[in-house]
C-alpha cells in the first residue's frame, strides 16, 4: 500500500514534479532508429515525459528533438518539410534546425536578425543499439552515453521493439520485477513459446510455483532473486536485475536470446514499454528474428503501421475464454507481452495503490518504490544526482543458476551479473 | 464506432467508480527482533502509529526446546514486548498473519530457527529482514542469509531503519 501523496509522487513525471526530474537525469529510449531511416525522411511526432516534440533526420544525418509547435503560430512541425537542414513549417514557411534555432522567416529580410531571436526548445539525441535516445535534464548533469550491454553488441546480435501500453508507467514496471507472476500468467508459454522452450529451467518453473525471495541492494538498483527447488536439495535461482529508474532484465532460459524493457512514461496515463532481446556472443538466428517480428516472447504483434498491439482495449485483447478454460493460456489473452499488458491496463490509467494488499513476496516491488522516492526526493532537495546514471551500474546482466542451498547468489553469481563482452550468459 | 468494455471501463473516469468499501481486515503483522542491534530498531519503529502490529525485542526459551527440537507443541518459547511483558511465542505467531523478523548482519540468529519451526506448524509466512551496520563487511551479511535462508519466503537485506517502516507501511502492519 502507498499514501495517495506517495502514489502521486512515484506516478506523476511531467515537467516539474520530482519523479519527472528523477527520470530527466537519465538518457530514454524514445525511438526506434528505422523511425528515422535516412537524412531527410519524415518527422515523427514524440510525447515523452509528458512533452510533445518532434524528431527528425536532417539532410547531413544530423538528429534534432525539438519542441513539436512552430514558433510562429503552432502549427506542428509533424507536417513539416525536412529539406536543406532543417525542419520547414508548411504553414509560412519558418524553417528550425536541430538545435530547434530558427534559422529563416521568409516574411522577414534575413539581414534584419528576426531568426536568431527564435529558438525552440531542443533536447540531444544520439542514436546506440539501433535506438535513439534523449536526454532531457540540465545540460550540466548530463550523464556518459547509455551503455546496456544490449547496445554495445553488434546489431546482428539484438532485436529492439516497443509498444504503446495505455496506463502509468509504475505499475508497468513493477510488473517487470514481480517475478512471483510467472508461474501464473505466464504458465501457458513457458513450454510453447519458440523463444521460450526447451530451457532445462523451465521445468523449476513450472514444478514450484512458490518461489522463495531474496531481495539485495546494488547501487544502481535492486537484485532480486527468486528461488525454487532442484534436484539434490539444490536451489534453482531466477536473478531479476532492476536498475534505477525502469529498467529491468528478465533471467535467461536455455541458449534463447536474454531479454528485458525499460518503460518510458509518455504522460502520466501512458507509456511506452521497450523490449530487447540479445545475444551477448553471437548473431540471433533467422528462426530467432522472425519470431520476435512476428510478436514471439516479450514482443508483440501490432496494430498495421503503428505501435498500438494488435490485441489492445478496443477488442477485448481478443481475449480468447476456450483457451483459459482448457489452460492453454492462463488469463486468456495470448502472448507474454499482451498477458501483462492487458492486465496492467485493467488496473486503470493510474492505479490506485492505496486499496492494495501487498504480501511479503512484494518485497522487491515495495523497495523499488522506496528507492525511487527516496533518490526523488534527495534530488529535489539536495541535487543529489540519482543511481543508475553511471556505466557501472547499467553493464549488467540477469542470470539463471543452480546453487547449493547455503551459497547466497549475490556472491556465487556476482560474475554472472556482470555483462562482460564475449562471455555468454549464464543461464539454465 | 462501439467501444469494447474493455476501452470503455479503463478511463480516469471509469476508474473514479472504484467501489470505495474496505477490501481487506486489519492483519496481524508481529515483528521480532532477533538481536540487540535490531531490538534498538525495532524499538524506535514500535513508537510510530500502527494497524495492530506487535512488536518484540527478544526471545528466549527452554533448554529442551532447543532449536531443530522437539515438536513444536511442547515448545516453551517467550518473547519479550516492548512493555517488558512476557509473552509466548506459540500463541503470538498461532495469532499472526505474518511474521518478520529484524537481524543485524553476522549476529547470531539462532532464534530464527525456534520462530520458524512455530510459523511452520501453524502455516504462517516468515519475511526476515537483514539490516547491516554501517560499513558491514559483504561476509556478515553473507552468515545471516546462509542462517535465515531456509526459514524465510522473502529475505530481504534493508539498509537502515526507514526501508522497515516503508514495508511494514506498505504491509499495512
Ligand atoms: S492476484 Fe495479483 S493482482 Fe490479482
Ligand atoms: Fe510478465
Amino acid at each position: 500500500m502507498l499514501k495517495k501523496e506517495q502514489n502521486e509522487l512515484v506516478t506523476q513525471t511531467g515537467p516539474g514534479t520530482p519523479m519527472g526530474d528523477l527520470f530527466r537525469s537519465y538518457w530514454q529510449p524514445i525511438l526506434i532508429s528505422s523511425e528515422l531511416p535516412e537524412n531527410d525522411c519524415p518527422p515523427v511526432r514524440v510525447k515523452v515525459l509528458s512533452e510533445r516534440l518532434v524528431a527528425f533526420r536532417d539532410s547531413e544525418g544530423k538528429l534534432g528533438l525539438i519542441d513539436e509547435f512552430c514558433a510562429h503560430r503552432g502549427v506542428s512541425l509533424w507536417f513539416g518539410r525536412n529539406e536543406e537542414c532543417g525542419l520547414r513549417c508548411p504553414y509560412h514557411g519558418w524553417k528550425f534546425d536541430t538545435t530547434g534555432q530558427c534559422v529563416e522567416v521568409p516574411s522577414e529580410p534575413a539581414e534584419s536578425g528576426y531568426a536568431a531571436k527564435i529558438k525552440l526548445k531542443s533536447y540531444p539525441l544520439i542514436e546506440k543499439g539501433g535506438i535513439l535516445w534523449t536526454y532531457m535534464g540540465p545540460a550540466e548533469s548530463q550523464p556518459t552515453l547509455p551503455e546496456w550491454e544490449f547496445t554495445n553488441v553488434p546489431l546482428e546480435n539484438i532485436f529492439v521493439s516497443k509498444r504503446l501500453q495505455e496506463n502509468n508507467w509504475l505499475q508497468a514496471m513493477e510488473g517487470g520485477i514481480d517475478s512471483s507472476h510467472v508461474s501464473f500468467l505466464h504458465r501457458g508459454d513457458l513450454n510453447n513459446d519458440p523463444l521460450f522452450k526447451g530451457a532445462a529451467g523451465n521445468k523449476y518453473n513450472l514444478a514450484d510455483s512458490k518461489p522463495v525471495f531474496e531481495v539485495v541492494e546494488h547501487p544502481g538498483g535492486l537484485y532480486i532473486g527468486a528461488r525454487r527447488n532442484a534436484e539434490d536439495g539444490k536451489y534453482y535461482w531466477r536473478i531479476t536485475p532492476w536498475v534505477m529508474p525502469s529498467f529491468t532484465m528478465v533471467p535467461p532460459r536455455g541458449d534463447h536470446p536474454i531479454h528485458g524493457h525499460f518503460w518510458v512514461p509518455i504522460d502520466d496515463e501512458s507509456c511506452t514499454a521497450w523490449s530487447f532481446d540479445y545475444h551477448p556472443v553471437r548473431p540471433l538466428h533467422a528462426e530467432e528474428r522472425i519470431a520476435m517480428q512476428n510478436g514471439k516472447g516479450i514482443h508483440v504483434k501490432y496494430v498495421p503501421g503503428t505501435f498500438r498491439p494488435l490485441a489492445n482495449k478496443d477488442n477485448d485483447y481478443l481475449i480468447d475464454r476456450e483457451a483459459q478454460k482448457a489452460g492453454r493460456t492462463f488469463s486468456g489473452v495470448e502472448g507474454i507481452g499482451m498477458q501483462d499488458a492487458s492486465l496492467q491496463e485493467s488496473m486503470g490509467p493510474i492505479c490506485d495503490r492505496t486499496k492494495e494488499n501487498l504480501v511479503g513476496t512484494d518485497n522487491g516491488i515495495i523497495m523499488a518504490r522506496h528507492r525511487l522516492m527516496r533518490a526523488a526526493k534527495a534530488l529535489r532537495e539536495k541535487g543529489t544526482l540519482p543511481p543508475g546514471r553511471e556505466s557501472e551500474h547499467q553493464k549488467i546482466r540477469s542470470a539463471a543458476v543452480i546453487l547449493p542451498p547455503d551459497q547466497p547468489y549475490k556472491d556465487a553469481a556476482r560474475e554472472a551479473l556482470i555483462a562482460k563482452p564475449g562471455t555468454p550468459q549464464t543461464t539454465v | 464506432m462501439i467501444l469494447s468494455e474493455s476501452a470503455r471501463v479503463t478511463t480516469a473516469h471509469e476508474a473514479s467508480f472504484r467501489i470505495q468499501y474496505p477490501n481487506s481486515k486489519p492483519r496481524a503483522v508481529k515483528v521480532i527482533a532477533l538481536d540487540a542491534g535490531s531490538a534498538k530498531l525495532v524499538d524506535e519503529i514500535a513508537k510510530l502509529n500502527w494497524h495492530g502490529a506487535a512488536f518484540f525485542t527478544s526471545l528466549s526459551f527452554d533448554a529442551g526446546s532447543a532449536p531443530g527440537g522437539t515438536d513444536g507443541k511442547t515448545l516453551k518459547a517467550w518473547l519479550n514486548d516492548l512493555a517488558g511483558r512476557t509473552m509466548d511465542l506459540v500463541s503470538e505467531v498461532a495469532g499472526a498473519d505474518c511474521v518478520v523478523v529484524v537481524a543485524t548482519a553476522g549476529k547470531d540468529v539462532q532464534s530464527a530457527a525456534v520462530i520458524a519451526e512455530v510459523c511452520t506448524l501453524h502455516h504462517k509466512t516468515l519475511i526476515a529482514l537483514v539490516v547491516p551496520e554501517d560499513n558491514a563487511p559483504d561476509d556478515q551479511i553473507d552468515v545471516s542469509l546462509r542462517a535465515l535462508r531456509p526459514y524465510a519466503k522473502m529475505l530481504v537485506i534493508a539498509h537502515g531503519r526507514d526501508y522497515i517502516e516503508a514495508m511494514l507501511t506498505a504491509l499495512r502492519a
